[in-house]
């Protein structure tokens, strides 16, 4: 425990004009320091892998989509933002969704859909940026999503570092 | 009543005619829900006599937003975003606080690396959220350049806090048995960079008002609050240290290792805004000397995990998910179904503005069947008739920014 002192007022803080003059000198100061303001269309934010935007879709390097529409990103939504309709496709996979939506207005950019994602199908991008003239225009749907893994794959490699966790389990063994 | 309580609960409330709201020489203001000095949606009734306010009615609710409820319909996990929201500039301290409820709930240990980052995330959220403090009750009382400087040092925390979360506000990175990153070495220099400069920079804030004669003149002997009172009306935190009671969670209750950190607890003499405020100032320091030991610590556990290995609980790494069937199962089994053991728990820990606690009720479902927040906040509004019954108008402002609430966890 400490108690905070309570100090009364010398001479020279009680005259008050000795006071203004030092306060002044602090903020004159600050003149001539760094500015931490950034002029924010100009000078965009800065991004890295680290940074969690938007969720968007992964396109394989073959062309398809990763998603096999489980509905998993759909449970863990804590905004119920994501509409999923599964259909069936040829591909070995055998699922594939026919609709996907994302309510950008709801969506909260927790990144639990990353997490929850069994197929590596969803990931937080970099773009943050979201307006529009239309609530309609904000409801993402396959077409706006799907973006090619490249694009993602520093995201991805970073999710991987994250998640390389409990190494000294019986089964990473 | 025994006599040796000396503590006064606010004058009984006369009757309010809306239609008349000048009666006699007295007379009814709003102020709020608008009011930019109420920090929030807060409204108060305020009978002025004169300039003196006679008495003071805090109408709480403008921000209900039904957390506790959407908590029950939710389920376990998804109620972490929610969270954030309550108290919004400490979102990693509201985080740790429901998933430390849920833990003694369940019965996990968080792994001792998870601890520490924990104690650091802990330690700059406090000072974030003091800082905020210092910016909004200084603009509120007239000091302009004290508000930048204090939001300068703020957006350096989001900035670390961006740079480890990828988040400024409303982190989310806190999960049931641990935190869901390990804090890396970029980060590491960034705090520690941070953590060097801050006592400096926070010198400068003080020179500015400590010795302040407006600033002195505003605070000094406004909201009083005395010892019997502040434990009576269930002050918590900083505004009950303020009044001299050496009560801190972190020391009486301690959590997450707090009892092997070194660091004081300051405590206030008289119990005004002046005290509360340096209370405030010298609670920064502590907690700037708490996160560079969690640093330090952090430094001497690397490669050590952060989430505790309960496949029960905690998501399994996604590369062992795609190589074997039961750790795809187990991925399954939380997200969708995560159930807590029957049962309830309650842990508190000290936010900035108090105890925060959360008490959650389990049936064996993945929703909880209770789960109700303990919100410094609203204990802290409720003392406003107390604080300002009797006093000037303009000295409202001051008590009000002393008193640190958020609206979002008042109302939550």
């Amino acid at each position: 425990m400490v108690i905070v002192r309570r100090k009364e007022l010398s001479l020279l803080e009680k005259l008050y004009l000795p006071e203004i003059a030092r306060g002044l000198s602090i903020t004159f100061r600050k003149l001539f320091e760094k500015k931490i303001t950034r002029q924010y269309p100009e000078e965009p934010l800065p991004k890295d892998e680290v940074t969690r935007g938007q969720p968007r879709l992964v396109v394989k390097d073959d062309g398809n989509i990763a998603c096999v529409s489980c509905g998993m990103c759909e449970i863990a939504c804590p905004a119920y933002a994501i509409t999923i309709d599964g259909g069936e496709t040829d591909r070995a996979i055998e699922r594939e969704p026919v609709h996907f939506e994302i309510d950008m207005l709801r969506c909260i950019l927790c990144g639990f859909c990353e997490e929850a994602c069994p197929k590596d199908a969803i990931f937080m991008s970099d773009e943050l940026e979201l307006a529009d003239y239309s609530r309609g225009a904000l409801i993402y749907d396959l077409a706006k999503l799907k973006r090619p893994k490249s694009a993602l794959q520093k995201r991805i490699d970073y999710v991987y570092r994250l998640n390389n966790r409990w190494r000294k389990s019986p089964s990473t063994r | 009543m025994s006599t040796t309580q000396t503590f006064e609960y606010s004058r009984a409330m006369p009757p309010v005619d809306h239609d008349d709201p000048v009666q006699g020489e007295t007379m009814m203001v709003n102020m709020g829900p608008q009011h930019p000095a109420t920090h929030g949606v807060l409204r108060l009734v305020v009978r002025l006599d004169g300039e003196t306010m006679e008495y003071i009615d805090p109408d709480v609710g403008f921000l209900h937003r039904g957390k506790e409820k959407t908590c029950e319909s939710l389920g376990w996990h998804k109620f972490f975003p929610h969270t954030d929201r309550l108290d919004y500039v400490q979102p990693l301290l509201n985080n740790i606080a429901y998933a430390m409820a849920c833990e003694k709930l369940a019965g996990i240990t968080v792994p001792e690396r998870g601890q520490v980052v924990r104690v650091l995330l802990m330690e700059v959220s406090r000072i974030a959220a003091h800082l905020i403090y210092i910016g909004t009750t200084s603009i509120d009382l007239g000091a302009v350049s004290n508000f930048f400087y204090s939001f300068e040092q703020r957006e350096l925390i989001y900035s670390i806090l961006d740079a480890y979360t990828g988040h400024r506000m409303n982190n989310t990175y806190v999960r049931i048995g641990g935190v869901y990153a390990d804090v890396d070495e970029n980060v590491e220099r960034m705090l520690e960079k941070f953590l060097d400069e801050f006592p400096e920079k926070l010198q400068v804030l003080e020179r500015l008002l400590t010795g302040n004669r407006i600033w002195y003149g505003r605070n000094r002997g406004v909201g009083l609050v005395s010892k019997e009172n502040a434990m009576a009306w269930s002050l918590t935190g900083p505004n009950l240290r303020g009044s001299g009671v050496d009560w801190d969670l972190r020391k009486r209750q301690p959590y997450c290792g707090y009892e092997t950190y070194d660091f004081d607890i300051p405590v206030g003499t008289v119990g005004d805004c002046y005290d509360r405020y340096l209370v405030r100032m010298e609670e920064m320091r502590q907690s700037c000397r708490i996160a560079k030991q969690a640093l330090e610590r952090l430094k001497q556990t690397r490669g050590a995990e952060v989430l505790a290995e309960d496949r029960k609980y905690v998501l399994p790494p996604k590369a062992l998910v795609h190589r074997s069937m039961e750790e795809l199962i187990f991925q399954f089994k939380v997200v969708t179904d995560l159930c807590l053991p029957v049962g309830e728990a309650y842990q508190a820990v000290e936010s900035s503005k108090g105890e925060l606690g959360f008490y959650v009720r389990s049936d064996g479902t993945s929703n909880p069947l209770r789960c109700h927040i303990r919100a410094p906040g609203l204990m802290n509004v409720q003392a406003i008739p107390l604080l300002g019954n009797g006093r000037l108008l303009s000295d409202l402002v001051a008590i009000i920014g002393s008193l640190d609430f958020v609206m979002g966890e008042v109302d939550r």
